[in-house]
């Protein structure tokens, strides 16, 4: 079987402009997206890049859009999409350096600013002890589902908030705030609410729901960036009655 | 050497997901309507009988129930995505339990019944 | 995002405070009042005197009816204009934030003014 594959490619030293080109690509029922790729770069042209590492919807570096759906190439088969073809670009609203590479970098430097580690409670450094801490499945339960983040950036690709602004912090971040404040083990809460207060933090969000749509993981950012707003609303609340700040 | 496309102003009609969003707020418009009538029912009806039954003439044009019958719909898919997402802003606990979401989802369901027959029984009762 | 810029706290919280209890409102109370009001009423097939509704309108459940079904949802829905124009990227943010939220108090203040006039 066979299936005829568009790519959106990017070659600077060639042309500005992005062109599309249609490769035929062989595949089973186990042909991934990923699999199709390789194949293109192996046979048909070597020219084609694209990242990948682990093949398995974990590493999450395959991030792609395919028919204008963020997804990962490895999560995703030719299979299904016999009847309305491929058209596979690079992740959206993210610089676009060759093909389907993407420059993260803002992505990487949004996660660093939400501080994602834990912060102990008696120092202003992340917690370096050896000492267990010990959590309850309560505890555990609180932020689990937050926690299984693989950081591919789909979300962001699915978020017109960010599309339109980039300084939005964005739902990975926040997620991955929301996760760390609802730990028990972490102290760190209060240095992480002035991002999240800020415009470019939770309140940039209008819970379009994209971002859990489109998430490998089942992580739910856009709950967790609303229950932030919770968050935020309350520390407001404190701030004026004298509060923390 | 890199560009970033740039989102047009018509972004949101490039796919399903964007496009129920898009309608999810544009339910307001309907809504907004009928709040302007409410208000102006208000004041007619503190400029005394005649106004106030001026005003429930003009409610009979066509054209403003064929709006508020638009609002009406709006208001209904407005709760039904609004209850949605409450469960996801803020999951409840009961006796150290999270509340399943479908369970808040049919309580607010209830709410909106109990409204209806509070509201038919100021009418009707 | 430079992370050494100093944050600013946003006042969004205030406005989606707004925002969510309207509509909480808008889902709840909405759908019966634009029922009878906005269609049994015309039609006929409901009836509500004069007397009647000033009476009630300009007591205390006026004024209940004036903050759940007129307030608060008309904050819910100049909320949602106000970001669903940035959306469309009309972007001068605080020139609509002034013009939405404005009007969000105006229709308030008014209805409120109506009720004391009123009762
Ligand atoms: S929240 Fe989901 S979509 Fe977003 S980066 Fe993490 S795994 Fe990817
Ligand atoms: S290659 Fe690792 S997530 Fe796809």
């Amino acid at each position: 079987m066979e299936l005829e594959v568009t790519i959106q490619r990017y070659l600077p030293e060639q042309s500005s402009e992005p062109f599309n080109q249609s490769y035929t690509v062989p595949y089973d029922t186990s042909t991934s997206v990923l699999d199709a790729l390789t194949y293109i770069k192996e046979e048909l042209d070597p020219t084609l890049s694209y990242r990948w590492s682990c093949r398995m919807a974990i590493c999450g570096s395959c991030g792609i859009m395919l028919n204008g759906k963020p997804m990962l190439g490895c999560n995703v088969f030719l299979r299904d999409y016999v009847q309305t073809g491929m058209l596979i670009e690079p992740m959206a609203h993210f610089p676009v350096e060759r093909d389907l590479i993407i420059d993260m970098e803002s992505f990487l430097t949004h996660l660093e600013a939400v501080k994602p580690y834990l912060i102990s409670k008696d120092s202003k450094e992340s917690v370096q002890s050896f000492d267990p801490h010990n959590q309850t499945p309560r505890q555990l339960d609180k932020y689990q589902q937050f926690s299984s983040c693989i950081n591919c950036g789909l979300c962001y690709s699915a978020c017109p908030q960010f599309g339109l602004n980039p300084e939005f912090i964005g739902p990975a971040a926040l997620t991955l705030a929301h996760r760390y404040n609802l730990d028990n083990r972490d102290a760190g809460q209060a240095e992480r609410m002035p991002m999240i207060n800020s415009e470019e933090g939770a309140w940039s969000c209008t819970f379009v729901g994209y971002c859990s749509e489109v998430c490998p993981k089942s992580v739910d950012p856009a709950a967790a960036v609303n229950q932030s707003k919770v968050t935020s609303a309350t520390d407001l609340i404190f701030s004026l009655l004298g509060g923390r700040s | 050497m890199s560009y970033r496309p740039t989102l047009t102003r018509t972004w949101w009609l490039k796919n399903t997901a964007f496009k129920v969003y898009m309608l999810r707020e544009l339910t307001v418009l309907p809504l907004l309507f009928f709040l302007l009538c409410l208000v102006k029912g208000l004041y007619s009806l503190s400029q005394g009988a005649e106004a106030w039954y001026l005003w429930l003439a003009v409610m009979q044009n066509p054209l403003v129930m064929l709006i508020n019958t638009l609002a009406l719909l709006a208001s209904l898919f407005h709760a039904w995505t609004f209850f949605q997402l409450f469960p996801r802003v803020m999951p409840l606990e009961f006796g150290g339990k999270k509340v399943s979401a479908p369970a808040l989802v049919a309580g607010q369901w209830a709410g909106v019944l109990a409204v209806f027959a509070l509201v038919a029984w100021l009418f009707w009762g | 995002m430079q992370q050494n810029k100093q944050l600013k706290r946003s006042d969004e919280p205030i406005w989606w405070g707004l925002f969510s209890a309207g509509g909480v409102c808008f889902a709840v109370f909405l759908p019966s009042i634009i029922l009878f009001y906005g269609l049994l009423l015309p039609l006929e097939l409901v009836i509500l005197d004069y007397k009647q509704a000033s009476q009630w309108f300009f007591g205390f459940w006026g004024l209940i009816f004036i903050g759940a079904v007129i307030i608060f949802p008309a904050f819910h829905s100049l909320h949602r204009i106000r970001h669903a124009l940035y959306d469309v990227k009309f972007q001068q943010k605080t020139l609509i934030k002034w013009l939405t939220m404005g009007f969000a108090g105006l229709l308030s203040a008014t209805s409120l003014l109506i009720w004391v006039i009123g009762s």
